[in-house]
């Protein structure tokens, strides 16, 4: 049988380790049974002086022994030893703060954005329209003004060399009149439809003369011209144009 | 060991926010049972009154750190016992320099003869308490607080380890070695007598 150590009787003796195989070796064991009587005994006999006693006064003058030398802590209530809903308030109040801060910037440029791109969209349409206004004005300027060189060749002209051109020049003006005549009638301008509905039968007859133009059509359609008193109208027309494009340069600068 | 008291935790908001008087309170209240193991370790009662004021003064500069689910007085016994220690290992170690190693017995036993009343004038006069005390000088400091946390204070071996900052099994060992010293000092006593 193996006997129990000094350390498993002391740590026995203090309650310690496992008492329940000890107190059977104990029960079973006489030797160590002895040994640990012995070491009760001794455990027994170590009474050392109890310590003096010491009242609420001693307190007290322990306290007014080191007051003096104790610093005193800087107040931090507000924030951690004070409570934690003050400072997580605080933390949320400046969270609020900065998401709204963020939201209404992230609003506002969205909306500005918005009004941007409607108001660019708008100037793109304006100069879209402006531009296309200008190339119809320039076109039927340069039209008339064509028109109105070729009615004076051809009120001047007499036949033989002269002839060749206004015909050459008809030919050329026919698809710019067509193009001024439909957008006349789009914008229902009928003095200008009419003038260039009489310019086209004008400028047709010039143009398809399968002989060329002699002296008699010449005369012949002198007589139109001036029965219709197409030259006249034309130089009215085009005062009309250069008046009305000025205007409109003054609106677009 | 200790219980929590509502007060404590009043008194420590009280100290952290600026109210250094508050901390009086919590002196009053522990001064005596600090005092208590500090004379247990120290074994002398001028000793233990400097213990008393140093453990204060280290809990309330340490204050912060303590947590207010904590046991102050637990608290403060830990830093009282670490006081009592640090005190008598200062005085060991000024005792040591006059008295040699520790590690030869038989040299130590000579010398402490020197210093006190040697085992047969103790016997002689009866002084059996003043003859512990003295078995009480051949332990370590850690051995000695230790046995008195162990023997006079009820702590378990954790408690122990805790309060000097040791493992549980490096407790129970210096509880053992004390018991075992104290014994061997007692049997050479009751031989002579």
């Amino acid at each position: 049988m193996n006997h129990l150590s000094e350390e498993e009787l002391v740590a026995h003796a203090y309650a310690e380790g496992d008492n329940h195989s000890v107190q059977q070796h104990l029960q079973a064991c006489a030797e160590c049974a002895k040994s640990y009587h012995t070491l009760g005994s001794d455990l027994a006999d170590m009474k050392f002086a109890e310590a003096p006693a010491r009242d609420a006064a001693y307190g007290h003058l322990v306290w007014e022994s080191i007051a003096g030398s104790l610093p005193a802590y800087e107040s931090r209530k507000s924030w951690f030893r004070g409570g934690l809903w003050p400072a997580l308030s605080y933390a949320a109040a400046g969270m609020a703060v900065v998401v709204c801060a963020f939201l209404g910037g992230r609003l506002w440029e969205h909306r500005h954005a918005q009004a941007v791109s409607q108001n660019h969209a708008q100037q793109h349409e304006q100069t879209a329209v402006t531009l296309v206004q200008r190339v119809d004005v320039v076109v039927l300027s340069d039209h008339l003004d064509r028109s109105e060189r070729l009615l004076v060749e051809l009120k001047h002209a007499d036949g033989g060399n002269a002839a060749s051109p206004l015909g050459d020049e008809a030919r050329r003006l026919l698809p710019a009149n067509r193009f001024c005549r439909q957008h006349a009638k789009q914008d229902d301008d009928r003095a200008l439809s009419t003038a260039l509905d009489r310019l086209d039968h004008l400028l047709v007859e010039l143009a398809n003369q399968p002989e060329g133009l002699n002296s008699q059509t010449i005369s012949r359609l002198q007589d139109e011209m001036n029965a219709d008193g197409l030259l006249f109208e034309v130089r009215v027309l085009r005062s009309r144009q250069a008046a009305s494009s000025t205007h409109s340069k003054g609106d677009t600068i | 060991m200790f219980r929590m008291d509502k007060n404590d935790q009043a008194a420590i908001r009280a100290v952290l926010s600026g109210d250094k008087e508050a901390y009086g309170a919590l002196v009053v209240r522990h001064s005596a049972k600090l005092f208590r193991v500090a004379f247990r370790i120290t074994g002398n009662e001028a000793d233990a009154e400097d213990v008393v004021q140093e453990a204060f003064l280290r809990g309330y500069r340490k204050l912060e750190s303590f947590e207010l689910r904590s046991d102050f007085g637990t608290w403060m016994y830990r830093i009282a016992v670490r006081c009592a220690l640090d005190r008598i290992s200062g005085a060991r170690i000024n005792e040591d320099s006059r008295v040699g190693e520790e590690s030869d017995p038989q040299q130590h036993q000579v010398q402490m003869a020197d210093s006190a009343a040697g085992p047969e004038r103790l016997l002689l006069s009866g002084e059996i308490g003043a003859m512990q005390e003295m078995a009480m000088l051949s332990l370590t400091p850690t051995e000695r607080t230790a046995f008195v946390l162990r023997h006079m204070e009820d702590c378990t071996s954790e408690q122990i380890a805790t309060a000097l900052g040791i493992e549980p099994n490096a407790a129970k060992q210096a509880v053992f070695r004390a018991v075992q010293k104290v014994r061997r000092r007692l049997a050479i006593l009751r031989v002579k007598i």
